[in-house]
């Protein structure tokens, strides 16, 4: 590793602190900028009483002006104290994201090792046999599935293999499954439709970045020198087609703990999607800052490593 | 002998002719691309069908139909009726206004927005950029639709709402992109050239330097409003977009979802609508991209 790639590691991971320090404010602001009073969650409206709501606001600290407020909110999570939530039967916010987060990194990680497992050998295929029907149906294929809305083929996948054929359970993560095979019959549907618009991505460019490298000068003296074809495609082209796919499956990465919103409250899934759909719909601002935060913070993180990642399997790229 | 000196006439012709203008090339190869054009006339045609919604939908698309609800697909009711015997054709076409306005209006806010981002970051460089880019930095980390149902959630949900909050929360990939740019065609020997007669930074920023980006931008406007359009479905479809009585059609695919084991149209019809729109706009958008750059086409 030469010393201007260390270099480069070393600022990027020191650059982390003032960028989480300025996410923390961005969202902050982001979520008290809105117009209504979470305070007004905590009264019914039958008995709405002005003096009551006072009082709430004056216990959440919601009376203080908003840079103390902010204050007083960042010295905790510092100290990975989240508070507990508004709604929620009151439960700490971190229990709450505890409870949910093995449900959507199980989905989301299952549903990128299905879209690695599809499209990296079609993305394979579809170069080497360049215009032919099966690569034909793998760009044209890939193409209808970035336009799929994922709630519309959700439904769809509701309506035929539950509704109809009853093959597959609708809904819900089923905590109370019996048995590997059960359990897994409910993270089939789901993980489907979270896997065919990232299998379209990752096939679009395992196909484009095989397809550069296998045009290149060395993989033409790779195959004069007599090297069986499997040697060529394996060995040689595949290493360096394989760089440019570390940035776009590290692109995918931080889904494993945002989730999707949409396909979890699709399928009543219990993961963090769903549980950010909830708080927002109910105004929790404690369980939405947290897991805003935290995802945020997720993605920062992986961003880095994908790009010291990069930077050190590619020790062409030179950093100024 | 006169053919060889025919031919040799139109040769210098067409050697003398001014070289063809990029919107003239771009259109020659466009149309070569026969999905593309497709896409663009589906498009074209979905812009008549808005604007004309309410002359061509067959009824009202707040009519009931008394004591027919949820009748499927026939010749009076091409696509069915909802629970409440309402035409479902009439309100998949009266739908795509919303899809498609809020396509045009977000996704034009993405383009201002993330090219004057990208562009004063690129263009100036130094601390300017440095902060812009780190605040694009922390938008992007936060997770997209996310912060998308945040804002949309808690301001008043509609119409208005939804083309703003996406066009406020989606600019991020489109300045970064501006600003690599704007970087690579700052560095070229013309910039300096309009730098030397003393032309004011604006001026060369919108006359040198925008219309080198400018294909860019084009291509990133057509995806945007695609991908806008998927994004108000989603909103939609989880109550936070346009509200009722106004058709959307994230909006029916969300009451038609209570009705889906009866009556499979509601939700099959509009779907198809995003999809068919969706994909036109994608259709063009690439068509786009490789006829402003045959070199970087997909091979």
């Amino acid at each position: 590793m030469s010393a201007s790639t260390r270099n480069y590691i070393v600022r990027r991971i020191l650059l982390l602190f003032p960028l989480l320090v300025g996410l923390s404010m961005v969202v902050f602001t982001i979520i008290h900028l809105a117009p209504g009073d979470p305070a007004l969650a905590f009264v019914s409206e039958q008995s709405f009483d002005p003096t009551v709501v006072e009082q709430v606001r004056k216990n959440l600290g919601l009376d203080k002006p908003l840079p103390v407020q902010y204050g007083i909110w960042a010295s905790k999570v510092a100290r990975f104290d989240f508070g507990t939530a508004y709604t929620f039967n009151r439960k700490p916010v971190i229990t709450l994201i505890g409870e949910r987060l093995s449900n959507t990194v199980k989905l989301q990680a299952l549903a990128i090792s299905i879209s690695l497992a599809v499209a990296i050998p079609l993305g394979i295929i579809s170069a080497r046999r360049q215009y032919s029907l099966v690569d034909n149906l793998a760009t044209g294929g890939a193409f209808l599935g970035l336009a799929l809305p994922d709630f519309w083929l959700a439904l769809m996948l509701q309506l035929f293999f539950a509704v109809r054929l009853g093959w597959l359970p609708a809904s819900t993560a089923g905590p109370e499954a019996e048995g590997f095979f059960e359990k897994l019959s409910y993270f089939v549907l789901p993980a489907t439709v979270l896997a065919i618009p990232t299998i379209a991505i990752f096939t679009r460019f395992m196909r484009s970045s095989m397809l550069e490298v296998i045009h290149q000068d060395y993989i033409t003296t790779a195959r004069a020198k007599g090297l069986a074809e499997r040697a060529v495609v394996f060995r040689h082209a595949l290493r360096n087609a394989f760089v440019p796919m570390v940035t776009v499956v590290g692109n995918q990465l931080p889904r494993l703990l945002s989730g999707s919103v949409i396909v979890e409250a699709v399928f009543a899934w219990p993961g963090l999607g769903h549980l950010g759909y909830q708080a927002i719909l109910q105004r929790d601002y404690p369980v939405i800052l947290a897991l805003t935060l935290l995802t945020g913070a997720a993605i920062l993180v992986i961003n880095v490593i994908v790009d010291v990642l990069y930077a050190i399997l590619d020790p062409r790229i030179t950093f100024s | 002998m006169q053919e060889t000196a025919a031919r040799t006439t139109v040769e210098f012709q067409r050697l003398a002719r001014k070289p063809e203008s990029q919107a003239r090339i771009v259109w020659r190869n466009f149309r070569r691309n026969r999905l593309a054009v497709a896409g663009g006339v589906v498009v074209i045609l979905l812009y008549l069908v808005a604007i004309f919604a309410t002359a061509l939908a067959p009824q009202d698309y707040a009519a009931f139909n008394r004591g027919k609800p949820l009748h499927p697909p026939s010749a009076e009711h091409w696509f069915g009726t909802d629970r409440q015997t309402r035409d479902v054709f009439s309100r998949v076409i009266v739908g795509s206004r919303v899809s498609l306005s809020v396509g045009l209006v977000s996704a034009g806010m993405i383009i201002v927005i993330g090219v004057t981002l990208g562009a004063i970051a690129g263009y100036f460089g130094g601390l300017v950029d440095n902060l812009i880019m780190r605040f694009t930095d922390i938008m992007l980390a936060i997770p997209g639709f996310f912060l998308l149902l945040t804002a949309a959630a808690l301001f008043k949900p509609g119409l208005q709402t939804t083309m703003i909050v996406i066009g406020l929360t989606s600019w991020m990939s489109t300045a970064r992109l501006v600003r690599g740019e704007f970087l690579r065609v700052k560095a070229q020997d013309f910039i300096l050239a309009a730098r030397a007669i003393g032309a004011p930074n604006l001026r060369i920023m919108v006359r040198h330097v925008l219309p080198n980006v400018l294909a860019v931008i084009i291509v990133q406007l057509t995806l945007w409003l695609s991908f806008a359009i998927l994004l108000e479905s989603g909103l939609s479809f989880l109550g936070l977009g346009a509200q009722p009585p106004t058709p959307s059609w994230g909006g029916m695919l969300a009451d038609g979802r209570v009705n889906m084991q009866k009556a499979w149209w509601e939700t099959v019809f509009p779907g198809m609508a995003i999809f068919l729109t969706v994909l036109s706009f994608n259709l063009v958008g690439d068509g786009l991209r490789d006829a402003f750059d045959p070199r970087q086409r997909r091979r």
